[in-house]
């Protein structure tokens, strides 16, 4: 019973002591700060407000900053302030739709947050709304970190662009204000968690006018953690130099690696748009107007577009015979004549080759000797031994929208072309054109094969240490013929044009015949031969012959590099 | 043997419903005051009810009553398919089981404790902690923190009352201070410093082993898994066991309510008058928040009233335990201490922005029908063993 009195006394005291703290922590708030509250009160005269976090750099291989933050003036609203009047009035001022602004601020729960509803007014605007400020009620003007790409357009696929959240993404998503920005496309949108940071709240006492007159000494004030800095592998000095050099072609897609260990150098495609654009809040016109735009700007063909990989894609052909042990380099087949018949098709050859063996198809790129060469090794065969260098299935890299592509197989062309498919089926993919779809991205990776003795690189624009490569379970001896053949393209072949002075440069031309007008030119190279640090795969869309065209831009593209790889700061060459 | 009703009990709990009435009032329409004065009447015709039959009886039915409650919580999880998932809406009455499973609970607890005389060795704290954390953690993915929360205090007081003595409690749970102050290495070492010491001085080896040894653990495994998160998961910890975190609204309300309170000043506004409540600067300003409407209509007076009120209710009910002779009536009795007494504190505390906001109603004058009739049955049992307690 002792025990049980002392246990009481306990509780007893705790009960009494809580209403202590309760009744003292009252008195704290309505007798001592008492008149503080009560002005608070009166007009409720705080404002609570988001802190925008400012969102990571992102930077190339050598420290440039390809994105970066600057000021900007933005205006927002206060839902329980602002009345109609007033809000026609600023959305005259800013040129918006009054009921986008409406729609926007109407999803803040609490009526007396701040959102914003346009951001980086112009000085013209700030000025008119400053001058105006007592009358629009409701309304603040303040300034925010934006987003800011130094090179516009040149890097947009590849870092995409950032825009002001949706209606669906602030319900599904965490950790956004109504006022944040989110990354869309490319590196913004893949590293978004790392890039955007976490924005804050503050608490900050306004005048009868609305006017900031202090921030509140009040604990819970959240501050903003900015994002963090991205580092890349991109080499956006070697970019612009590919911009220049395919200055005068309207559609093209480059993609520069290197092939040791899949680090991104170059990931270009055009036509591009201005990221910088987006900043503003685009307008749903202009949004269409580009997203419509025939020529696809916001489309990234390095890594979405689907080409036949035409004429580039024979080594590959060749590969898979060799290491079936189907053929020796040797083997010849029926004389080139320009033209082949097969049943009542006759297919041709851009050129009356003659008697060729094996390293001669390839170096001066006959396509009868590969219609036949695929006819006699077989589908499976050529399937089977290759689809392991990654055709028809996704690179891995990390970056979002990659297609996967296509590589016909037995199943596929059943099911597409019924039972009676022909050998004219595997003529077309022996010399790469048919069903075979691939991405310049993916040909780039499948390059490295012979680049690097049989190991296929996963690309990536993350600068990390950590490589990954596949296996392709292909004999060396095979892709060392392989090889041999390329550097023969380049030094006597149909890739001539992208002969260097100082390097040996392998690599294949090909000429994509499209329905849709001009040959795409492409051209796959690498150099210096023996131990390749770079690899360039170049698509030059309705541009003409891989050899004429896309062969010297890559060779000016590889000696760019080569010879300016210790300099940081490299001026435009022609 | 005399019976006596504990009017001490009647009085205070009738004042506290009548403030909630006129509070309720106050701050929403008519419409729901007359739904909350129609739970008020079921309330205490239930709480009379259950003043007439004899604590044995609870006893008796404790193990079916928790684990109803328990298969009443998961219909609840597998069912409702709105989120949070915290209420049956049957028309326009929305129950909340979870208050009830607070009663349910309380009861069961206190018929196992109460059959175990001697409460000395950890083994003991197993089955308590078990029987608590299953509704606990059921109420936990609701998701409903505010009222998984309460059962923490309950299961600690009970234990207490039931003669396991303090520090064996604290031994048997400092492990979970050792995990939180593990994030500051000088806190934890400290801690961690303080409390062999401590134990040094208690002298008993399975304690010093097992209270060395797990806080050691505890304090070493948590910052290992934490790191193995990644950071958008730690984020996602963090705004989950701390809603004050959250920014959306949370700071927000707490500032309006202080605001509210302060600006009542000694006297208050009146009654109806509040101006922070009528412009709706207030959220939940009728169930949650509705303490910061009487701080600002009443003012200080209203508030200290208010507080004494609790403390003569909770100080009758300590009373009551004590002199209670049988030992399951007196633990229930202190059960329903724990958790009126912690749920008024924390409600009161985070309207006054002492504490974190957490969604929890004040006993007797929040609105929601469910809390209240839970109340008065835990205070219809108390009447109980009041009439009763000269019995034994």
């Amino acid at each position: 019973m002792d025990e049980n009195i002392k246990k009481f006394k306990f509780l007893r005291n705790v009960i009494i002591g809580t209403a202590i703290i309760i009744i003292i922590a009252s008195i704290k708030l309505q007798v001592i700060e008492g008149k503080k509250y009560s002005r608070l009160a009166e007009k409720n005269r705080i404002r609570q407000r988001y802190i925008t976090a400012s969102r990571g750099k992102i930077f190339d291989r050598n420290g440039i900053e390809i994105a970066n933050t600057r000021p900007g003036f933005y205006v927002s609203v206060i839902q329980s302030m602002i009345d109609n009047k007033t809000l026609e009035s600023i959305s005259k001022i800013l040129d918006i739709d009054k009921k986008t602004a409406q729609d926007k601020f109407k999803l803040e729960k609490n009526p007396f947050m701040p959102v914003k509803i346009a951001h980086d007014i112009s000085y013209r605007q700030l000025s008119i709304i400053e001058e105006n400020i007592d009358d629009l009620k409701g309304i603040e003007v303040g300034v925010e970190p934006l987003r800011n790409y130094p090179y516009g357009e040149l890097l947009c696929h590849l870092l995409g662009y950032v825009g002001e959240i949706t209606h669906q993404e602030i319900k599904r998503l965490q950790g956004y204000s109504i006022n944040d920005y989110i990354g869309r496309m490319g590196i913004e949108e893949h590293n978004e968690n790392q890039l955007k940071g976490n924005y804050g709240i503050e608490f900050v006492e306004v005048d009868a006018r609305g006017r900031e007159i202090g921030k509140i000494a009040e604990k819970r004030t959240i501050p903003a953690v900015n994002g963090q800095d991205f580092y890349t592998t991109i080499d956006v000095v070697l970019t612009e130099s590919v911009a220049v050099y395919l200055e005068k072609y309207k559609r093209a897609a480059c993609v520069c690696l290197d092939p040791k260990n899949g680090d991104i150098l170059v990931l270009y495609s055009k036509p591009g748009f201005d990221p910088n654009l987006f900043v503003h809040g685009m307008k749903k016109k202009e949004w269409e107007i580009l997203n419509k735009a025939p020529d696809a700007p916001m489309y990234n063909r390095a890594l979405m577009s689907c080409y036949p990989g035409g004429s580039t894609f024979k080594p590959f052909v060749a590969l898979a015979a060799l290491d079936a042990n189907m053929i020796t380099p040797e083997k010849t087949f029926k004389t080139c004549t320009g033209k082949y018949r097969l049943g009542r098709r006759t297919f041709k050859c851009w050129k009356k080759h003659g008697k060729l063996q094996l390293s001669g198809a390839i170096i001066h790129s006959c396509d009868i000797y590969f219609y036949q060469l695929g006819a006699f090794i077989g589908i499976d065969t050529i399937v089977s031994r290759i689809s392991a260098l990654g055709f028809g299935k996704l690179t891995g890299i990390d970056l979002p929208g990659e297609k996967k592509g296509l590589l016909p197989d037995r199943a596929f062309l059943e099911k597409k072309y019924g039972k009676n498919w022909t050998e004219g089926h595997i003529f077309n993919l022996s010399i790469g054109q048919g069903d075979l779809l691939t991405t310049p991205l993916q040909m780039a990776c499948a390059y490295t094969a012979f680049a690097n003795d049989g190991e296929i690189v996963v690309p990536h624009v993350t600068k990390t240490d950590d490589y990954a490569y596949h296996t392709a379970d292909i004999s060396p001896a095979s892709i060392e013929i392989i090889k041999e053949m390329l550097a023969g393209v380049v030094a006597s072949g149909t890739g001539g044009l992208a002969r260097l002075d100082d390097y040996v440069v392998c690599g294949k031309t090909g000429t994509v015949q499209n329905p849709h007008g001009d040959d795409h030119a492409l051209f796959i190279g690498y150099a210096p031969g023996d131990a390749p640090d770079i690899l360039v795969c170049l698509v030059m869309e309705n541009a003409g012959h891989g050899g004429s065209v896309a062969a010297p831009a890559v060779g000016k593209i590889i000696r760019t590099f080569l010879n300016n790889t210790r300099v940081t700061q490299y001026a435009k060459e022609d | 043997m005399q019976k006596k009703t504990n009017f001490g009990i009647i009085v205070a709990v009738t004042v506290l419903s009548l403030i909630g009435l006129l509070m309720v009032f106050s701050t929403a329409d008519l419409y729901t005051l007359i739904k909350q004065t129609v739970w008020l009447v079921i309330a205490m015709i239930t709480a009379i009810v259950l003043s007439r039959i004899p604590p044995r009886f609870w006893s008796n039915i404790a193990p079916a009553l928790y684990i109803g409650a328990i298969i009443l919580l998961l219909i609840l999880l597998l069912t409702q398919s709105s989120y949070p998932k915290r209420w049956f809406k049957i028309g326009t009455v929305a129950i909340q089981p979870s208050e009830f499973t607070k009663f349910a609970t309380v009861v069961f607890l206190a018929s196992y404790l109460a059959a175990r005389k001697k409460m000395k060795r950890f083994s003991d704290l197993l089955v308590p902690l078990v029987i608590i954390a299953m509704p606990a953690i059921l109420i936990f993915l609701e998701p409903d923190l505010g009222s998984a929360q309460i059962f923490f205090p309950i299961l600690l007081l009970m234990l207490y009352w039931a003669g396991m003595p303090a520090t064996k409690i604290f031994i048997f749970f400092s492990p979970l201070v050792s995990a939180a102050a593990s994030f500051i290495i000088y806190v934890w070492v400290a801690y961690f410093i303080g409390l062999t010491v401590f134990l040094y001085f208690h002298k008993q080896l399975n304690d010093f082993i097992y209270g060395t040894v797990s806080n050691f653990l505890a304090g070493l495994v948590m910052p290992l898994v934490w790191n193995l998160l990644k950071p958008y998961q730690q984020e996602r910890i963090i705004t989950f066991f701390s809603p004050w975190v959250d920014p959306r609204g949370m700071a927000w309300q707490t500032i309006q309510s202080k605001i509210a309170i302060g600006s009542g000043g000694i006297i208050g506004k009146g009654f109806l008058s509040g101006t922070q409540k009528k412009l709706e600067f207030l959220p939940l300003r009728h169930t949650d928040f509705v303490f910061s409407c009487l701080g600002e209509e009443f003012g200080l007076i209203g508030i200290i009233l208010t507080t004494l009120v609790f403390a003569y209710l909770f100080y009758e009910l300590l009373l009551l335990t004590r002199t209670t002779k049988n030992r399951f009536s007196s633990i229930i009795v202190a059960g329903v201490l724990a958790w009126l007494g912690y749920q008024t504190f924390v409600n009161m505390g985070m309207t006054l922005g002492l504490l974190p906001v957490t969604g929890v109603p004040l006993p007797f004058i929040s609105y929601g029908g469910s809390s209240l009739l839970a109340c008065y049955m835990a205070i219809g049992v108390c009447l109980a063993v009041s009439r009763s307690k000269f019995k034994y």
